[in-house]
């Protein structure tokens, strides 16, 4: 924490001002998440990543919904200064998913050691696609959220900044997640938590709120507590995120089989969802799925629709984006005393 | 049957017959029922004078507390009228126009016309008007002259209780929106209104008391005060003509140059500020439909041209009165 | 979940959202002529979300609309070529000429009217909500409003009224970004319309109105919510106007290219045509030949508007309660 790296240490943060606005909010009273609050969780993730020893921090731009918020708190003059050891990258921005894959590959380009994402499964889907293996803090704003965690700001701050300027060892404070990797007609695409087949016919409005839609499930983790479509295969057999396997889940309609299954697959909503079979999900074992149509779900929104002509090919891959483990790394900070003394003073 | 009830009880009395005969005949405004969702008694207000009171317990769902949202209640009883219901909204005091006048002149009273007569729009907005309250300057102006000058609006203005029971009912039965003024000072005047129901048509003039001297038309609470000024002059010799038009939109112009043809002398009485008033309106009428027949350049009685004060002692003089109305005789009968 | 599109449901969609980008394409092509009087505002853009909504709608549920409302009638089905005739002042139109463009209205379809004043339809659109609530019918209202008037207090009292007496509305944020030619995000203090809905107790979701199937399946969600009486819903459909504010509207205050790129990339039509026959729902026959009716139908109405009568003198008397 006190040593002078040769270049500085940048982390960069990016809150997605879209997430948690779907129609969950219409169909099951889902949370609308304040961008305010987005806002003042990048301003204490800046103070506990400050106070870890980063010296510049690189913030997604957007129009107007969070950035302002956000220099006005820093006291910055605009989103194009710099202010405190906090730029704005400077890039288009055009209020879709583009901004967060402009914005991970300049900050990767940048150097960041370490991003901070605030937003749903969705987002950090988004960033994963780009960020290769620069450790992510996975921070939850979004409604429909398995993969990051509910956290204080802070602190998620502080323990991104002992991992970032390498004062906690990768060894002790990152973990690997797995990911699905999804193949349709060419297109590859990945999935953080499930990927779900479901009888939609369009992407439409994107969320899944409907059991009866939902086919066929394929998860890297699910917990038994956990809210979404992989609650259903949590309330099954729930698979650790540290599990060498995922769990595919093949699904029916209710009156067809006597197996069924009750789980919070969107907030407001506990489903009954009939279960046909399940089975563990091997780890570069492609599944093979042909000669149906609808929608494929990647982490909670439709993003692909299929037909019956389409090759379809799912496969689990231990190596998926790295994750800051918070408990883990605040821990080693404690056992190797690393907040005693002079926190926050780099000198 | 007739029988002696206030101003107050007419207009509750033609609400309630008009609930009875026809379900699409709503009552929605600021406490109406007075006390939706509060802790106390239901229809504990009636109104903020009363004047809905027991309308609630008889008629259930029909009668509607609102939220005070002028623009959003006043819209929605025009909306509601253009889909088959025939609302009764009361604006409480009509200088709170300010904050819904959109509603009432750009949508209500243009639907019919600019929608090629494909609309109808039997809304009716009921509010309370006039000075004498010492309500000062935002409760207490009479404004019908604003709505008068909207194409599309009716206005109307009761001078009595049976014209407001009559007026009413037809105010509810007409296919066009309507303006219905109820002057607050004449809320405890009696008077002998027949028990059933009975209606007052629009347009048409009452001529209060007849005379050959000077006619005189009155507004609303003026009407009043013109016969107590009539009756000191019939004491001098001079006998007056009152005319009440009832509504100022449409105008009984016929009935009102009939009786100046004859008087040759014309008095106008009105409660509000002179410029672009009922009183300035009458007498361009006359002056160009009846100029020949004069025989005394023609006198308004207003109130002057500033807001309505608060201090008794200023707004007892803004507030014309019958003295000033017998002045205004006596000055047009020895014009020579 | 919302019911599949079965075919005839799509070459309907196609078919109306065709409708009003030629019949708009048309008025933007003759009023640079001079020909046609007054004002008009243009529609082109934005038919996937006027298309989406009022597909889930009858006769009996009414829709209160904007200055920019050609398309909310169209979808609501007013007759465009009566249409065509009142945008031209004839005896023929809509509303006898005596409405124009912003007061076009047909109440037999429930068609409340487009709307001159901004934020006009909001109070009327609860009153026919009210009335069918009171009747104890399941019909619902829809109020089409722009991001502008988003920041009305008309379209807040409506919100509020609509929460209070849990009335089945469903309010519409058109937001194609401008006020006339001030920006949304200038304009309006939060970043979503959508957001404001949590302060009148309602549901706030946005949708993205490029694509038809998006605000289709949302809007059938807020309508079903509505009919079943469990309250009003506000819709953001993000979308774009091809057209400036008014026709003649330069629009330099938008950035260079912008439309270009949104009509090459994003386009509803576009977006849709390519979805369908992709997937062989229909054929690109089907799109052509809706492409070749409409387009007939549309010079028909032009042809025919311009040689409809003028109104009658008479008829500056008529149709108004009091004529003095």
């Amino acid at each position: 924490m006190s040593s002078s790296p040769a270049r500085p240490t940048r982390v960069g943060i990016i809150a997605n001002p879209a997430s948690g606005r779907d129609i969950r909010r219409l169909t099951s009273r889902a949370s609308v998440f304040p961008n305010a609050e987005k806002a003042s969780m990048i301003v204490r993730a800046i103070a506990g990543l400050q106070a870890a020893g980063v010296h510049e921090v690189l913030l997604m731009p957007d129009k107007g919904s969070i950035s302002p918020l956000v220099y006005r708190a820093l006291d910055m003059n605009g989103p194009s200064t710099e202010g405190q050891g906090v730029r704005f990258l400077d890039m288009t921005v055009s209020e879709t998913i583009q901004d967060t894959l402009t914005a991970t590959e300049a900050m990767r380009d940048a150097g960041v050691t370490a991003i901070i994402v605030l937003g749903g499964d969705g987002t950090h889907r988004a960033v994963s696609l780009r960020s290769g293996q620069i450790p992510l803090l996975a921070l939850s704003t979004g409604t429909n959220n398995a993969f990051p965690e509910m956290r204080e700001a802070t602190v998620a701050g502080l323990a991104t900044g002992l991992i970032a300027t390498g004062a906690v060892p990768p060894a002790a404070g990152l973990r690997r997640n797995k990911v699905l990797q999804v193949h349709c007609d060419g297109r590859d695409d990945i999935a953080l938590v499930d990927a779900c087949f479901t009888g939609h016919e369009y992407i439409g409005s994107r969320a899944v709120w409907d059991s009866a839609v939902v086919e066929e499930l394929f998860v890297t983790f699910a917990a038994a507590d956990g809210i979404g479509l992989s609650a259903i295969a949590g309330q099954l057999e729930p698979v650790s995120r540290t599990a060498q396997h995922g769990l595919h889940v093949r699904c029916a309609p209710v009156g067809d089989t006597p197996r069924r299954v009750h789980a919070a697959i969107a907030p407001g909503l506990v489903s009954e969802i009939g279960v046909r079979e399940y089975s563990h999900l091997v780890p570069h074992e492609p599944v093979l799925i042909e000669g149906r149509s609808g929608t494929i779900a990647l982490d909670g929104e439709r993003e692909i629709e299929y037909h019956s002509r389409s090759r379809i090919e799912v496969k689990l891959d231990p190596n998926g984006p790295v994750t800051v483990d918070v408990a883990a790394t605040l821990t080693y900070a404690a056992q190797h005393r690393l907040m005693r003394g002079y926190v926050g003073d780099a000198a | 049957m007739a029988r002696k009830i206030t101003y107050q009880q007419a207009i509750n009395e033609a609400l309630d017959q008009e609930m009875t005969r026809d379900p699409s005949v709503i009552v929605m405004g600021e406490d109406v029922a007075g006390g939706a969702g509060s802790p106390g008694e239901d229809d504990a207000w009636g109104g903020v004078l009363g004047v809905t009171k027991g309308l609630y317990a008889k008629h259930p769902g029909r009668v509607m507390d609102t939220p005070i949202s002028e623009s959003g209640y006043i819209g929605a009883a025009v909306g509601a009228a253009c889909n088959g219901l025939r609302p009764v909204a009361e604006l409480m005091f009509i200088d709170f126009m300010g904050v819904c006048f959109d509603q009432i002149f750009n949508q209500a009273a243009k639907f019919r016309y600019m929608f090629g007569g494909k609309a109808k729009t039997p809304v009716v907005i009921r509010a309370m008007y006039g000075a004498g309250f010492r309500a000062a300057a935002q409760h207490s102006q009479c404004l019908y002259n604003m709505f008068t000058h909207v194409p599309g609006l009716k206005v109307v203005v009761p001078s009595n209780p049976y014209d407001a029971k009559g007026l009413l009912i037809q105010s509810i039965r007409d296919n066009d929106p309507v303006i219905f003024l109820e002057h607050k000072a004449l809320y405890t005047m009696e008077g002998d209104v027949p028990a059933e129901s009975y209606i007052v048509p629009f347009g048409e003039a009452a001529v209060v008391q007849e005379g050959d001297d000077v006619t005189i038309v009155a507004i609303g609470r003026m009407v009043n005060y013109a016969k107590e000024a009539a009756a000191n002059l019939r004491k001098k010799g001079i006998q007056c003509e009152i005319i009440d038009p009832r509504t100022t939109s449409p105008l009984d112009t016929d009935t009102i140059l009939e009786s100046v043809e004859r008087t040759g002398r014309l008095v106008v009485v009105d409660e509000s500020s002179p410029r672009c008033s009922m009183a300035s309106d009458i007498s361009g009428f006359i002056a160009q439909e009846a100029f020949g027949a004069l025989k005394a350049p023609i006198q308004m009685v207003t109130a002057p041209h500033v807001p309505v004060p608060f201090a008794a002692s200023l707004e007892d003089l803004y507030i014309p009165s019958p003295a000033r109305i017998e002045e205004a005789v006596m000055k047009v009968k020895e014009y020579r | 979940m919302t019911s599949p599109l079965n075919r005839e449901a799509l070459l309907q969609a196609y078919r109306t959202m065709r409708i009003i980008r030629d019949f708009e394409e048309r008025v933007h092509v003759d009023f640079a002529t001079g020909e046609i009087p007054g004002f008009v505002h243009l529609y082109a853009g934005e038919e996937a979300s006027a298309t989406g909504i009022c597909m889930h709608l009858n006769r009996k549920d009414y829709i209160a609309s904007t200055h920019r409302g050609h398309g909310h009638c169209i979808a609501k089905g007013v007759d465009p070529v009566s249409m065509m005739a009142e945008i031209w002042g004839k005896a023929t139109g809509t509303c006898k000429g005596k409405g124009g463009s912003m007061h076009i209205a047909d109440l037999e379809v429930g068609m409340l009217g487009a709307n001159g004043i901004v934020g006009g339809g909001g109070p009327l659109i609860c009153g026919t909500a009210l009335a069918s609530k009171i009747r104890g019918e399941n019909n619902v209202g829809v109020c089409f409003f722009g991001d502008g008037a988003s920041n009305q207090g008309t379209i807040f009292e409506a919100m509020n009224l609509a929460s209070v007496w849990k009335l089945p509305v469903i309010f519409v944020a058109e937001n194609n970004g401008y006020a006339e030619a001030t920006s949304s995000n200038f304009s309006v203090a939060v970043d979503n319309i959508a957001d404001r809905a949590s302060a009148f107790g309602m549901p706030g979701v946005i949708v993205d109105g490029f694509d038809f199937f998006a605000v289709y399946e949302a809007a059938g969600e807020a309508i079903k919510r509505a009919r079943e009486g469990h309250g009003p819903t506000l819709l953001e459909v993000k979308l774009s106007r091809y057209y400036g504010h008014f026709e003649g509207d330069q629009q330099t205050y938008r950035a260079p290219g912008e439309v270009q790129k949104l009509r090459e990339t994003k386009d509803c039509l576009m977006q849709f045509a390519k979805r369908v026959t992709s997937r062989g729902e229909l054929s690109a026959a089907d799109i052509e030949a809706i492409d070749a009716e409409v387009k007939a139908m549309i010079d028909a109405s032009v042809v025919k508007a311009k040689a409809d009568p003028l109104p009658a003198p008479s008829e500056l008397m008529t149709d108004v309660y009091v004529s003095y």
